[in-house]
């Protein structure tokens, strides 16, 4: 393996590192949307700079809120905008780069590195996921290299990187677990579990993308989304809530 | 029968009716037509898979108890784990596999599995073994005829052992191994162990006999 150490000449201007699956680099032609925590280096050039802003602070506040369109995510985006490379890389994930041509796909949101800004973004109904449309290039990581699949298929939520052309997919549970649900046994019967009750289901033309499952990272959309929603509550529902959040976190401590 | 190498840390297995899969819980991550998983407890309750109510007992008391499912029907599924590397490993039956149950994270359910005492594979040495290298007393033994997916942190190699070639092997290293062999503890604990100023390769695996040991690129356990 080689270690020729690179330069701006050398370095790729939209490819992989050499012989390295982990880390992308990108030369800027325009602005480009990044999340947080994914640049690993940078090279400016043309005795410019690279500057990197937050969504909320930024100089092309109608581009992005034309091409952002995600309120919940605006916190851990920026925008870089200058000359030069930049290198991004994830969690040793494999970094691909994919071309859409007036499509649409959705991705993991964790996943989604970058997208450039013939890209407009919005969140997908199934939470977690972005979706993009439009023509364009974005940066996405998956553990192993992705696997691509035809539907019909049903996916373990874990294993989902994205899907492209695609109906959004239907949570299916499976026939045996949902018997003993129906039979108040409620799964929670020792050994009745097969850890596979809950699936996605993917049906007509399009392409599903995989990976191996991964430990979930804990997603603090999540939690606030559903801040969000305990707003509109009343008091009994709250205190059902309570109730629920309580017998979770006993499971917990056990 | 048999799986299918997808990527580094993917298999495809085809399921069909006489051809079922033996999978850890929650390996599955995708499946096209009429699969059905079901859990699989060893015990009486658990059909004719896992070997028998002994064997069971063993796993519970001795940690070899990694909940498994099969999957039925006809259809295809895929399997990965944790973005763990899986090795795809075909026994042709004459000889069986020792892997730990951890390690496993499929095989045709046609093999048979059962839980083994580390002392009878080298008496008193063999639990000593299991002891010190933190595997426990049992490990599963797979035997019969058909292909098996082991899971390890950053991929294997194959190490031929025969004749007068024998092998030593990290005991965190370790993941399985088939053929008729022989490992034992060989320990060179000094007091520069006992001060916390060690080589960290004071406890070895040495294995000798006629056949192959699986390791992994890295001591990480599972």
């Amino acid at each position: 393996m080689s270690t020729q150490p690179l330069d701006p000449q050398t370095l790729p201007d939209h490819d992989n590192l050499p012989d390295n699956a982990y880390a992308y680099c990108v030369r800027l032609t325009g602005p480009l949307f990044m999340q947080t925590g994914r640049m690993i280096a940078y090279y400016p050039s043309g005795g410019g700079t690279i500057r990197f802003e937050p969504l909320t602070a930024t100089s092309m506040s109608s581009m992005v809120a034309s091409h952002f369109s995600s309120p919940l995510y605006s916190r851990d985006w920026v925008v870089a905008n200058g000359q030069g490379h930049v290198i991004l890389g994830d969690r040793g994930y494999d970094i691909n780069s994919y071309d859409l041509d007036d499509g649409n796909l959705t991705v993991r949101a964790a996943n989604l590195l970058a997208f450039d800004a013939g890209l407009e973004l919005k969140e997908s109904i199934i939470p977690g996921f972005l979706t993009l449309l439009g023509t364009g290039k974005f940066l996405a990581s998956s553990s192993g290299p992705v696997i691509f699949v035809e539907p019909p298929v049903r996916v373990d939520p874990e294993a989902l990187v994205g899907w492209a052309d695609c109906p959004a997919p239907a949570q299916h549970f499976d026939a045996g677990w949902m018997g003993h649900f129906l039979g108040a046994a409620r799964g929670a019967v020792l050994g009745t579990r097969s850890g596979e009750e809950r699936q996605y289901d993917f049906t007509g033309a399009g392409t599903v993308l995989l990976q191996s499952s991964e430990r979930m990272l804990e997603d603090p959309h999540v939690v606030r989304r559903l801040e969000g929603e305990v707003r509109s509550l009343g008091v009994n529902q709250l205190t059902h809530l309570q109730g629920v959040v309580n017998a979770q976190l006993q499971q917990h401590r056990q | 029968m048999g799986f299918t190498k997808v990527t580094s840390k993917v298999v495809l297995a085809e399921v069909r009716p006489g051809a079922e899969v033996l999978a850890r819980r929650g390996a599955m991550l995708a499946t096209t037509g009429q699969v059905r998983f079901s859990p699989v407890s060893a015990g009486p309750g658990g059909g004719g898979y896992g070997g028998g109510i002994a064997s069971a007992l063993g796993r519970a008391m001795q940690g070899e108890a990694v909940p498994l499912m099969v999957a039925e029907g006809s259809g295809t599924v895929h399997y990965g784990f944790r973005g763990h590397h899986v090795t795809v490993v075909e026994l042709d039956g004459s000889e069986p596999m020792s892997v730990e149950a951890d390690r496993l994270l499929a095989h045709d359910a046609s093999m048979s599995s059962s839980v083994v005492f580390l002392g009878q594979q080298g008496g008193l040495r063999g639990a000593v073994r299991g002891a010190v290298t933190g595997q426990g007393l049992f490990t599963t033994q797979l035997s019969g005829r058909g292909s098996v997916a082991l899971l390890s942190h950053g991929g294997t190699f194959a190490l031929q052992v025969g004749g007068s070639r024998q092998v030593v092997v990290d005991p965190q290293a370790y993941v399985a191994h088939t053929g008729n062999l022989r490992v034992d503890v060989s320990a060179s604990v000094g007091w520069r162990d006992a001060v916390g100023r060690g080589s960290g390769e004071a406890v070895q695996l040495k294995v000798s006999g006629q056949g192959t040991v699986y390791v992994q690129a890295s001591e990480e356990k599972l």
